[in-house]
């Protein structure tokens, strides 16, 4: 018989588990475990799972990056903008690279200046949510190119949703690259310890650049899937995920020092999040009673995370 | 050019809503007002034979959201419907279309739902109209649907009225001639909007009271600060207006703050802390309430009168009225349908033994 350790990476297992069994007895009778059900919840939570990959790649270097949302938000409206004129090629290209580079502008003033993560990203955050409001005039941009709004959005593939086909393929690539790639041990080289990660003869800046950059490319594709879903782009989008996002890493195992970093241990937290969101929906509990409910579920998982590791 | 093309998307929705208000406004007279839709017997004891089931997705939480889900929930329980799940968005529009995307596996009959951000929760609702749900929409109409097809009806505030009520309730508190500031909502929100922009309007025809400053504002907890930087720049200030009450609650305390008791604050809606402030004579002198519990009831009628092929109007507006001091108890009432708050009650006794009121006049 197989026994596997309780730890702070196989947490998130044993905590979906539990919560679906638990929903299997308190849910059945609700529409919680029918498909369109459960689409929904894997649809709903493809943009969080792509931000929090993000997210992931930061962490494994010791970063954090909180202007994740705020790139979301102007990189969905650039899209959406360009399309307009444009075409799809050059809004998805000049969104996904504007992530990036706005992503990489975070890792270079962390950097070059010495300045930590939090207090950069904490400054992108304003300064991009002023200017998303700014160049949106506070309106929602419609999208009606039905090319983006298929590969992006409503689409599908013998079957299949884009969005999940999106976040299929995302996971399987975030995963290649922190497991099977070097750059993916250089990532957690450097998170872990930078004096031995210099010391191996690694570019400790760069990488960490190359790791904010990283950051800011899925939080864009992360946008571009909102925009798609939505069919429109809004100045607020990706606002309110930051809490939900930093729960679903802590929840899935990473360290939020750095060089622990688990994309299916991530993707499990963000999925547990939303199967208790929709749950408590279905049951009929109140605004109130869901935000206490997740609350309290988020305390005892860290416990049980601090217990576990002691 | 991109520019011009999104100049000419505003211009086609600004169209689409003006003939949709034109369209609204022959309803009303047909539809009246406040009680403008009633079921008979009959038609009560189809809906509950039916056995209906009805969910809420709000855009987000107050005393104003909870009044007019009691409302609904109230109304919903006398004709025999059961309420599956409420919901509200946080005001942010993803979460509004994951809700509606929930809601939708309940396969409800009826649908009560105050849109966040209408483009986007477009195809949400749809579908939800396509599989069967009777949707009935509160103040934000969505572009391009069809009454009748896709929703059963729309409730909303005579916002141009509300607006102009308070432009009213700015000149009697400072006899119509002083400087005025403006706190407003900057952010894309229907209602908020169309009563800040009345507000304005109706504040021309007074010849003397000139609006000095305007101040936007993202959070409610900015309008201290902003109120605090607009004493500085325009100490002469006489009254200020702030787009609802909430976020009067930090102007209130700025001017406290300041010693400022002659400036009056005019908002819109009713809270607790801002009435005790104007049941002392403090800086609060007026609001405009609606009435947040008969838009549930009327909202929760609808749906049901739809749900059983009863035919149902467009559009339906509920009145609002002017709160000062003399009203408080009675607007209270009308607004919420509950007691007034113990501690407003004493306080507003206390007060209006001191100043020789005896009982609250009519709310009009």
């Amino acid at each position: 018989m197989m026994h596997v350790k309780l730890t702070a990476h196989t947490l998130v297992y044993y905590a979906f588990a539990i919560t679906m069994l638990i929903f299997t007895v308190l849910l059945s009778h609700t529409a919680f475990f029918t498909t369109a059900n459960l689409l929904n919840i894997l649809m709903q939570t493809s943009p969080i799972v792509v931000m929090a990959i993000g997210l992931s790649f930061a962490l494994s270097v010791g970063h954090i990056d909180l202007s994740i949302g705020a790139i979301v938000a102007i990189c969905g409206l650039v899209a959406a903008m360009l399309l307009q004129s444009y075409g799809i090629t050059i809004a998805v290209v000049v969104s996904l690279l504007l992530g990036g580079l706005i992503g990489a502008l975070n890792g270079y003033l962390c950097e070059r200046l010495g300045i930590p993560s939090l207090i950069v990203t904490l400054g992108m955050l304003g300064f991009l949510t002023g200017f998303s409001r700014q160049l949106s005039g506070l309106q929602s941009i419609p999208i009606i190119d039905p090319q983006f709004i298929s590969l992006f959005g409503q689409g599908t593939v013998i079957g299949i949703p884009s969005q999940i086909l999106w976040l299929a393929g995302l996971v399987f690539l975030a995963h290649t690259i922190l497991n099977k790639l070097r750059f993916g041990r250089h990532l957690f080289a450097v998170g872990a310890s930078k004096p031995a990660a210099h010391s191996m003869g690694l570019v400790v800046s760069r990488i960490r650049v190359c790791a904010m950059a990283l950051s800011g490319g899925f939080a864009a594709l992360a946008g571009l899937l909102y925009a798609g879903r939505m069919q429109s782009a809004r100045y607020a989008i990706g606002e309110s995920d930051l809490m939900a996002l930093i729960a679903a890493v802590a929840l899935g195992g990473c360290s939020l020092l750095g060089g622990r970093v688990n994309i299916i241990g991530v993707l499990l937290g963000v999925w547990l999040i939303g199967c208790i969101n929709n749950g408590l929906i279905l049951s009929g509990f109140s605004s109130n009673e869901q935000m206490m409910v997740k609350g309290i579920i988020l305390i005892a998982a860290v416990i049980v995370t601090s217990k576990v590791n002691k | 050019m991109l520019s011009k093309l999104r100049h000419c998307e505003k211009a086609c929705i600004k169209l689409f809503l003006g003939i949709l208000v034109c369209l609204s406004c022959n309803h009303l007279a047909v539809a009246n007002s406040s009680d403008g839709f009633t079921l008979t017997q009959q038609q009560e004891a189809k809906v509950q034979d039916a056995k209906l089931t009805a969910v809420m997705a709000w855009h987000g939480s107050s005393p104003w959201v909870n009044s007019v889900t009691l409302g609904a929930k109230e109304e919903f329980k006398r004709l025999g419907i059961e309420v599956l799940a409420v919901t509200e968005a946080h005001y942010d529009p993803a979460k509004q279309i994951s809700d509606l995307e929930t809601l939708a596996a309940l396969t409800p009959d009826i649908l009560l739902s105050l849109s966040i951000d209408s483009l986007s929760a477009k195809p949400s609702y749809l579908r939800l109209s396509k599989a069967g749900t009777q949707l009935v929409l509160l103040s934000n109409p969505i572009a391009g649907f069809i009454h009748g097809q896709d929703f059963a009806g729309l409730v909303g505030d005579n916002v141009d009225g509300m607006g102009r009520a308070a432009a009213n309730l700015v000149a009697q508190a400072i006899d119509s001639q002083g400087k005025v500031g403006m706190i407003y909502h900057e952010a894309d929100y229907h209602i908020t909007n169309k009563r800040d922009e009345a507000f304005v309007d109706a504040l021309e025809q007074y010849e003397d009271i000139h609006l000095m400053v305007k101040k936007g504002f993202v959070k409610k907890s900015q309008t201290a600060q902003l109120t605090a930087a607009m004493l500085i720049q325009h100490p002469d200030l006489k009254a200020i207006y702030v787009s609802w009450d909430a976020a009067a609650e930090g102007v209130i305390e700025s001017l406290r703050i300041a010693n400022r008791k002659d400036v009056k604050v005019i908002s819109h809606d009713l809270g607790t802390n801002n009435l005790l402030d104007m049941a002392l004579h403090g800086n609060m002198y007026g609001a405009v309430s609606d009435r947040p519990h008969q838009i549930g009831t009327l909202m929760a009628r609808i749906g049901a009168g739809a749900a059983t092929d009863v035919s149902t109007p467009l559009y339906t507006q509920v009145n609002y009225n002017s709160v000062t001091f003399e009203n408080i108890a009675e607007s209270w009432r009308l607004a919420f349908k509950t007691p007034l708050p113990h501690i407003l009650k004493s306080v507003l006794e206390q007060s209006q033994e001191a100043t020789g009121h005896g009982e609250d006049h009519d709310a009009r």
